[in-house]
Formats: structure tokens, C-alpha cells, sequence
């Protein structure tokens, strides 16, 4: 008993949200995979992110089609021919892209929240397992499974109604600063 | 002394007066007859029953709805403080429903987008489908891979399409609040604050008489238990207004009753030096009592507004006493029936001249003016009664021993006057003051608006205006009506509306709007969208080609040509249709008919162009109506001040023959141009209510002018009479000028003014030489 809580103790929460918080920029590649219960293959869509402290996500989809998207505190915004275009802040929607940030942030406290946390694993390899509180989250969501080392490495989304989307993030670095072209995308 | 006829009277009137108590009892006997309806004070401009019914339809949230915000700068704060106040006011019983969080029914909602596909799909994405079905499909397929697009409601499998998802983004945007998921209330972030969406709905409205102060109550309660945790409340509702103006009333009807009964009191007691004299308040009770009896007899209730300028009745129905009070300077010694006698005609005269102007009131098309004239003409009568049946029996015996100080007075203002004639004669001064009002009323402005109506208090608008700029939420009181002989022509009208509105939202002129047709699509159109989808096929290889099967798509095709054509009854009854269903009135005598709701709206005149030339399109304006039969009111004001003089000066040709009569008509007359002039030079308004004071002021002056022409008992004792009479109204009236209530303080000021002039200019009366029934016997 006191073996386990101390090693619970070992890696907790407020160590994982420090450490996903460390990073100012983050760069990396992402699958992403829609498994539709109508479908025998998953949706499969491959891409570019960049997760930088203080500006928000570009989350740049390559195949099988080119869609470039921005979420930060404004918003989320989508590229087209004239620029960056904000989308319609429809109320459950910003909601989720404020739980897609504050999960690839660590920003646990805002988790908290609105999800039962539970957390396994150490500091290189870690599993965090959310399951919604409200009524309402429970409509829509059954659990939310990350896991990671250093960076976060998976997300998956179960949803009540049989569908699951997994995000894989890889070749993830925080070695590269924000290009100029990067800087002036938030910036706009 | 006493005639026999005097010894009866006092009993007549008394069993009178037990009856009118009877009366009165049985009237109060379920609590309070009183209203604080505003709308039941001005005119009626919607002679349309359905325009009635919609007007209440819109109206109703007002008065029974209250909008809360509370906010911290902590979202959890908030949320967990909204809960707790929810909670405690559903337990208060003062409401229906207390509404914090959303307890969204999402099944039933699925169910309602399912079925709803081909009948609530928007226009925009209508013509897609039909006129660009490849792009159409394209955007499906962005969809799919798109992380960001939000919960989907409906699963893929169940709508290949992303038809309910097209719905639900169509659906007009309502505000800036936002849903917070976890907890399920409506949330919206301003000033550095979350600010968490509190509703609450009473069991009654805001015309019941207790129940705006137990919610204001109720609110300054949980400001104060909010403020402990630095938690701030605002708040918006009708029901607020209602209180404050309900206190308001109170506080006046105290400030000007009281301080006129005060008043008067100590004039009374200064000049007559006697207690028993106090008894001359007898007729001002009774007054009231009879004013008060009448109007709940005739209109089932009595209005707070009537109470508050009914209280300067006080003022009026004191001078019937004083007419013989007076009369203790020159009577000596003074007996009350004798003085009664004497003065008699002259009370007469008067009772009718002040009745003729209070009914003049009550045919403006004002309801509030018709209560106030049945309110002072009854009232005028109990005074009057009392002050000739039963007042002199109880002042029997009483020995007047009246102060000197008012006949100095009253000898010394006529003294100044004589010298000034000496020096400039009467028709040079007339000269002079028609200069003065010339100049005066050149520069007079007339000013009406419903708003005068209200003495909002400053705190209240403010916060209204703070949650309208945090939530977005702008409600208008305009709103289209719209009729039409089947709902495909509604609906088609509705869409023929929309498209100038979105017009005017594009040029932001206008915020938003509601209509049905943002919910369901006419007939004729979900036909064209079934047929569309029948050309699908040969558009959809791109979903194909991501693995969709091509059977999965067929089916799903089959399940959407079978959906019926819903009709607007269908459409109303799932979640989404909520904020929809005070739109819809239903069938009408002549068809159908529904409302379109606005918001943020900053010109009321580009909306009425908009409805020009569309049939069965009109706007219903009740404020701009009502601001336009105000200005009408104020000819025909003039008019029926016009037409009561004529009756005035009939009624005065007996006595004072024609000659007389027109000179003592004419002076009031010329006190309300001075008065008009004064309202000019002092940079005030004209608004029709000050017009109402003029046209009351005429009745009641005439009073003055009649006292100076007869003269009984010198020219000294009649000025001091009349100067008794003005001083006593000109208090109640004056008080009347304080109040936060523009329309009152207006009335009161004008009046006031007009009765200053009156008392100026009431020596100009000239003297009747009495020939025969007035004639003024021995003392």
C-alpha cells in the first residue's frame, strides 16, 4: 500500500503538466485515423502541426487533401484562397478545440475540470485516461486515452456513438524555433 | 340661524358617506385594487385582435422573465455560484422555472435533425445541393477529415450526407455566449469576467402587485450573498422596472400627499389661528374617498400613476372650505351656515367649472388621463359635498378669529398693484406680456416620447445595457407580422422578409433576426430537395472512393426521399425549435400568421421601408405608434381646451351675463399662453402632459377669476381668498414638479406655472356689479 501511493507519487499530474508545458515550440507530423463503425477502413489523413506556448496549433493537413487550420484563444481559423478565415464560434465546437489544446498542452487543471483524470506510467512513457464528469460530455464522449514520453505521442477519442479517432503525432521535436512564415501565420 | 334644510343635510350626507364606505369595503374587500400596468395607461393603437395577440405574445418574457448574470473571474466560481442561486430560487417559490444549466435532450434532438433533413436544410445549402452538387459533395469529403468541425450530433454512418450538421450550422447564431461543456451552463466572457447565464421565470407577471418587489427583493439578496464570495450580479427584466416604479409611486405618493397635507395644514393653522379649522381637511378626505370609490367602480381598478397625481387633489378640494374660511375677514362675527349661504353660488360655479376642465381630460385617448379626470371629478364632488352638507355643522359655533398677516398681505399686493397702474396703464402691460409670450413661445419645443412615461432609475438601464453588450442578446420591441393564406405562402413571404434583412445585418444596421423560416423550409422547396437528391449518384464517387460503400449511400438516399414534407407544427416540436415557438401564431381567420423577432436594431425607420412593398408584411411599432398618437393627442388636447372654455363661458353667461363671462374665460386662457411662453424661455419642452396641466389649469382658475369679480366682502378679502385657494393647489401641484417621473414632473410644473399666472392676472377680472340673486346680503 505504501509502496504503491509512493510510487504514484513518483509522476503525478502537476509533473506531467510541467513537463508537456516545458516546450516553447513543437514541431512534428500526424496521422490521423477515423474509425467509422460503418467503414471497414479508417479515414486516414497525414499532416504537419506546429504547437507553439502562447500562440495555438497550425495543424496543416497534406493528404488526402491540403486544408490548413489555426486554433488559438480567438478561435479556430481555416485557410483559403484570401487568408485565414475564422470560423463561426459555434459553442460546442470551440469547446472541444479548447480540450484538444489544453490536452496537447498538459494544461491538466483545465482538464480537470470536466474529465475524471487517471494517470499511469512515468515520466518517459506515461498513460492518461479521461472520462467525462457531466452529463452532457457523456453524450457525446465515452473516454479520451492519451499517452506519451517526453511529448504526447497518442490521442484517441471514443465517442458514444461508435465512432473512435486516433491522432498520432510523431517525429515530434521542440529543438526548432518558429520559422518567419510560422510566426506570421499566428501573427495574421 | 340655522334653516331646517341645514339641519337635515348633515344627516343626508352622512348616510351618503356610510354608504360610499360600504361601497368602498366591498371594493378592497380581496386586497388592493391597484395596477402598475403601464400599458394600461396609454392608448390602444392595435384595433387588430391578431396584432393584439402577437404584441402579448412578444411582451409576455418581459414581464415575466428574468436574465441574470453572474460573474467572477474564475469560470468555476461563477458556474458553482450560479448553481447555488438557481437552486435557492427555485426553492423561493416565486418561480415557474429557474433555468442554470442547458439539460440538453440530445436524442431527441438527433431525432428532430433526422427527420428534419429535407425540411430544415437552409437556403444557402439548398441551392448548393441542387445547383452544385459536385461542390456539395466535396465539402462532405473535407468534412470527414476535418478534426475541428465539433461534436457531431449524428453519427457518419447515419447521415452520409452531413445533412444535420449542415442544420446545425445554418442555425442563426444567438448571441456571443457559448456552451461550457463540462457544466452545462451558458457562459460568456467579457471584461475580464465569466459571466454564467441565470433564467428565471415567475409564476405571475410583473402586474401583480407583490410580485415585482418580492423578486426585486430577492434579487438585492442574492447580490448581497454574491458580493461576500466578490461574485457580481446583473440583471434585466421587466419585473425590475415594475418594482422600482411601484416603489417609486409609493415614495411620491408620500412626498406629495404629505408634504401638501402638511402645507396646507399649517397655512391653515397660520392664517385662522384655531384647531377646529383643521376639520377643513374633512372634504379633502372625503374627496379622496369618492375619487377613489368611483374610479375602481368604473375601471375594476385604480392605477398607481392616477394615485400620484390624484394626491394633488388635496390642493383643490381644500379651497371649497376656504371659499367660507375666508370670508372670517370681512364676516364678523363669522357663523359657518351664513358664510355657507353667501358663498354658495360662487362654490357652485366653481365645482362646475373645475369638473367641465378634469372631464375635458377624459376624452383624450389616454386611459391614464381618463382615470385621473373620473379620479378628481368624483373627488371634486365628495369635497364639495362635504364642505356644503356636513363641514359647516361641525364648524357650528366655532368663532374665527383670523390672523391679520394675509389682509396685509392681500391690501398691500393690491396697494403695489394700483401704484404700478398709476405708472403703466392695463392695455400698455397687456402689450407687454403678449411681447413676452411671442417671444416665449417662439422658442418653445415640443418633445413626446413613451419614455417620459418612465423614471427608470439610471442603475437599471445601465445594467440592461451591460448584459446586452456581454451577451449579444438585443431585444427589440418592434417585430414583423406576417399573414398569409397557407403556410407555403407564410413561409415564401417569411423568405422574401429575410432576404432584406439579411441585407440590413450585412450593412449591420441590424443585429439579427428570427424567423420561421430559418427553421423550415416552404413545401414547394423540400419537394426541389428530394428531386435534387434523386441526381446525387452520379455526383458522389469522391465519397465512394474513401471507402464509403456504394449500398450504404443507396440506402440512405431511399430513407431521405421518404422523409414527409413536414409542415411548421412538425417542425416546432423538437429541441431545436425552442427559441421558434412564440413565433408561430397559428391559424388565423384568414390563414395563417407568425412573427418575426429582432435584435439589435439601431433604425426603426429603415425596417418600416422594408415591409413596404411586401404583402402580408407589416411591422408592428408600438413605441413609434405611440409616439405618433402622442402628437396627435396634442392638437386634439388643444382642441378640447378650446371646446371646455366655450362650455365655461356658457355656463358663466347666467351669472356674469356675456361680457362677463368671456373676461373672466379669457384670463385663465392668458395665464396658459404666459405659462407656455415661461416653458419656452426656460428651455422646457412642451409635452402633452405639461398641455394636460394647461388645460386643467383653465378649469380650475376660473375659479380665481369668478371670486375677484364678485367680490363679496372687498376687493382685499376676495385677493386674499383667491390668494388661500392658489397657495394650497399650487402646493400639491408644485410637489408634483419633484417627481423622477418626466411625464408627472411635466405636468406639475406646467400646471404650477399656470397657476402663478392665474393668480397675477385674476384681479383683472373687473367687478359685477350685482344685480340681483348674488347680491351680497347683510352680514
Amino acid at each position: 500500500m505504501l509502496g504503491f501511493s509512493s510510487l504514484a507519487q513518483a509522476f503525478d499530474l502537476q509533473q506531467l503538466s510541467d513537463q508537456l508545458a516545458k516546450p516553447d515550440v513543437i514541431h512534428g507530423n500526424f496521422i490521423q485515423e477515423k474509425h467509422l463503425r460503418a467503414l471497414p477502413q479508417p479515414l486516414t489523413s497525414k499532416g504537419t502541426f506546429v504547437l507553439a506556448k502562447n500562440h495555438g496549433l497550425l495543424w496543416l493537413l497534406k493528404t488526402p487533401l491540403q486544408q490548413d487550420y489555426r486554433i488559438s484563444d480567438k478561435g479556430i481559423a481555416r485557410r483559403d484562397a484570401s487568408g485565414w478565415q475564422m470560423l463561426p464560434n459555434k459553442s460546442a465546437g470551440a469547446e472541444q478545440n479548447r480540450l484538444f489544446l489544453a490536452v496537447l498542452q498538459g494544461d491538466s487543471s483545465g482538464l480537470q475540470r470536466d474529465f475524471e483524470l487517471s494517470l499511469s506510467g512515468d515520466a518517459q512513457n506515461w498513460k492518461l485516461t479521461l472520462t467525462p464528469r457531466s452529463m452532457l460530455l457523456k453524450q457525446v464522449f465515452n473516454q479520451i486515452n492519451i499517452d506519451g514520453g517526453e511529448l504526447v505521442h497518442n490521442i484517441e477519442l471514443l465517442e458514444t456513438q461508435g465512432d473512435r479517432t486516433l491522432l498520432r503525432m510523431q517525429d515530434s521535436t521542440s529543438a526548432q524555433p518558429l520559422s518567419d512564415a510560422e510566426q506570421h501565420d499566428f501573427a495574421e | 340661524m340655522t334653516l331646517p334644510s341645514e339641519r337635515m343635510l348633515p344627516r343626508l350626507f352622512l348616510v351618503l358617506l356610510l354608504a360610499v364606505l360600504a361601497l368602498a369595503g366591498w371594493q378592497w374587500r380581496d386586497g388592493t385594487p391597484l395596477s402598475a400596468n403601464l400599458m394600461e395607461l396609454v392608448p390602444g393603437t392595435a384595433p387588430d385582435a391578431l396584432e393584439l395577440r402577437a404584441e402579448q405574445r412578444m411582451q409576455e418574457p418581459l414581464n415575466r422573465e428574468m436574465l441574470v448574470l453572474v460573474g467572477h473571474k474564475d469560470r468555476q466560481q461563477a458556474i458553482a455560484m450560479a448553481q447555488k442561486l438557481g437552486e435557492q430560487w427555485q426553492a423561493s417559490g416565486v418561480f415557474e422555472k429557474v433555468q442554470w444549466n442547458l439539460q440538453a435532450d440530445l436524442p431527441a434532438l438527433r431525432t428532430q435533425l433526422l427527420q428534419g433533413r429535407l425540411a430544415m436544410l437552409s437556403a444557402a445549402d439548398r441551392q448548393q445541393l441542387i445547383e452544385h452538387p459536385d461542390a456539395f459533395i466535396q465539402q462532405r469529403v473535407q468534412a470527414l477529415f476535418d478534426p475541428f468541425t465539433g461534436f457531431s450530433l449524428v453519427p457518419s454512418q447515419d447521415d452520409w450526407l452531413g445533412l444535420t450538421g449542415r442544420i446545425q450550422n445554418s442555425q442563426p447564431q444567438r448571441g456571443s455566449v457559448q456552451l461550457d461543456i463540462g457544466s452545462g451552463v451558458l457562459v460568456a466572457d467579457a471584461d475580464g469576467k465569466s459571466w454564467v447565464m441565470l433564467r428565471a421565470r415567475t409564476v405571475g407577471n410583473a402586474f401583480d402587485m407583490n410580485l415585482p418587489l418580492q423578486v426585486a427583493d430577492l434579487l438585492q439578496h442574492s447580490r448581497e450573498e454574491a458580493a461576500q464570495a466578490d461574485v457580481q450580479l446583473l440583471a434585466a427584466s421587466g419585473l425590475l422596472y415594475a418594482a422600482s416604479g411601484q416603489r417609486q409611486a409609493a415614495r411620491e405618493i408620500t412626498w406629495v400627499g404629505g408634504g401638501a397635507t402638511m402645507g396646507i395644514l399649517l397655512l391653515l393653522l397660520l392664517a385662522f389661528r384655531r384647531w377646529r379649522v383643521v376639520l377643513a381637511f374633512v372634504p379633502v378626505l372625503v374627496g379622496m374617498l369618492f375619487g377613489a370609490v368611483a374610479c375602481v367602480a368604473l375601471f375594476g381598478q385604480m392605477h398607481v400613476m392616477t394615485l400620484v397625481l390624484g394626491s394633488s387633489l388635496i390642493g383643490v378640494a381644500v379651497d371649497y372650505p376656504l371659499h367660507y374660511l375666508s370670508k372670517s375677514w370681512s364676516l364678523k362675527p363669522w357663523h359657518s351656515w351664513p358664510a355657507l349661504r353667501l358663498t354658495l353660488p360662487g362654490l357652485t360655479l366653481s365645482l362646475i367649472t373645475s369638473c367641465i376642465g378634469y372631464l375635458a381630460l377624459a376624452w383624450t385617448p389616454f386611459p391614464a388621463l381618463t382615470q385621473i379626470a373620473v379620479f378628481s371629478a368624483a373627488g371634486l364632488l365628495g369635497a364639495y359635498l362635504s364642505a356644503v352638507c356636513l363641514l359647516p355643522a361641525l364648524l357650528k359655533g366655532a368663532q374665527l378669529r383670523p390672523a391679520q398677516w394675509p389682509m396685509r398681505i392681500a391690501e398691500s399686493l393690491l396697494a403695489l398693484r394700483e401704484s404700478l397702474l398709476k405708472y403703466v396703464r392695463t392695455p400698455v402691460l397687456l402689450a407687454l406680456l403678449i411681447a413676452f409670450c411671442v417671444g416665449g413661445l417662439l422658442q418653445l419645443q415640443t418633445k413626446n416620447d413613451i419614455r417620459q412615461w418612465i423614471g427608470a432609475p439610471q442603475q437599471l438601464t445601465d445594467e440592461a445595457q451591460t448584459i446586452a453588450r456581454i451577451t449579444g442578446y438585443q431585444p427589440t420591441s418592434q417585430f414583423f407580422l406576417v399573414r398569409a393564406v397557407n403556410q407555403q405562402e407564410l413561409l415564401e413571404r417569411q423568405t422574401a422578409l429575410s432576404e432584406r434583412l439579411d441585407q440590413l445585418v450585412n450593412l449591420e444596421k441590424l443585429q439579427g433576426y428570427l424567423s420561421l423560416n430559418q427553421l423550415v423550409s416552404p413545401p414547394s422547396e423540400q419537394r426541389k430537395v428530394r428531386d435534387a437528391l434523386g441526381k446525387l449518384p452520379q455526383f458522389w464517387q469522391p465519397l465512394l472512393e474513401l471507402g464509403v460503400p456504394a449500398d450504404a449511400l443507396q440506402a440512405e438516399l431511399v430513407k431521405l426521399q421518404a422523409l414527409p414534407t413536414e409542415d411548421i407544427d412538425a417542425a416546432l416540436a423538437g429541441p431545436l425549435a425552442e427559441p421558434y415557438r412564440t413565433l408561430w401564431l397559428g391559424p388565423t381567420d384568414n390563414g395563417v400568421a407568425a412573427m418575426v423577432s429582432l435584435q439589435g436594431l439601431n433604425n426603426p425607420a429603415l425596417l418600416r421601408v422594408q415591409a413596404l412593398d411586401l404583402p402580408g408584411v407589416q411591422l408592428v411599432d408600438r413605441l413609434g405608434d405611440l409616439n405618433k398618437v402622442f402628437a396627435a393627442t396634442q392638437i386634439s388636447a388643444a382642441e378640447l381646451k378650446l371646446a371646455s372654455c366655450v362650455l365655461i363661458v356658457l355656463v358663466l353667461i347666467l351669472p356674469f351675463g356675456l361680457g362677463g363671462a368671456l373676461r373672466i374665460v379669457s384670463l385663465p386662457l392668458l395665464a396658459a399662453l404666459c405659462s407656455l411662453a415661461s416653458l419656452g424661455w426656460l428651455g422646457q419642452p412642451l409635452t402633452l402632459f405639461s398641455l394636460f396641466g394647461l388645460l386643467l389649469v383653465t378649469a380650475i382658475s376660473v375659479d380665481y377669476a369668478i371670486l375677484m369679480r364678485e367680490q363679496i366682502g372687498g376687493a382685499a378679502a376676495s385677493l386674499l381668498g383667491t390668494m388661500l385657494a392658489a397657495a394650497t393647489t399650487w402646493l400639491s401641484f408644485g410637489l408634483l414638479a419633484v417627481s423622477s417621473t418626466p411625464a408627472v414632473s411635466n405636468f406639475g410644473l406646467s400646471v404650477s406655472l399656470g397657476l402663478a399666472y392665474s393668480f397675477i392676472l385674476a384681479p383683472w377680472a373687473g367687478r359685477q356689479v350685482h344685480t340681483a340673486p348674488v347680491a351680497e346680503p347683510a352680514a
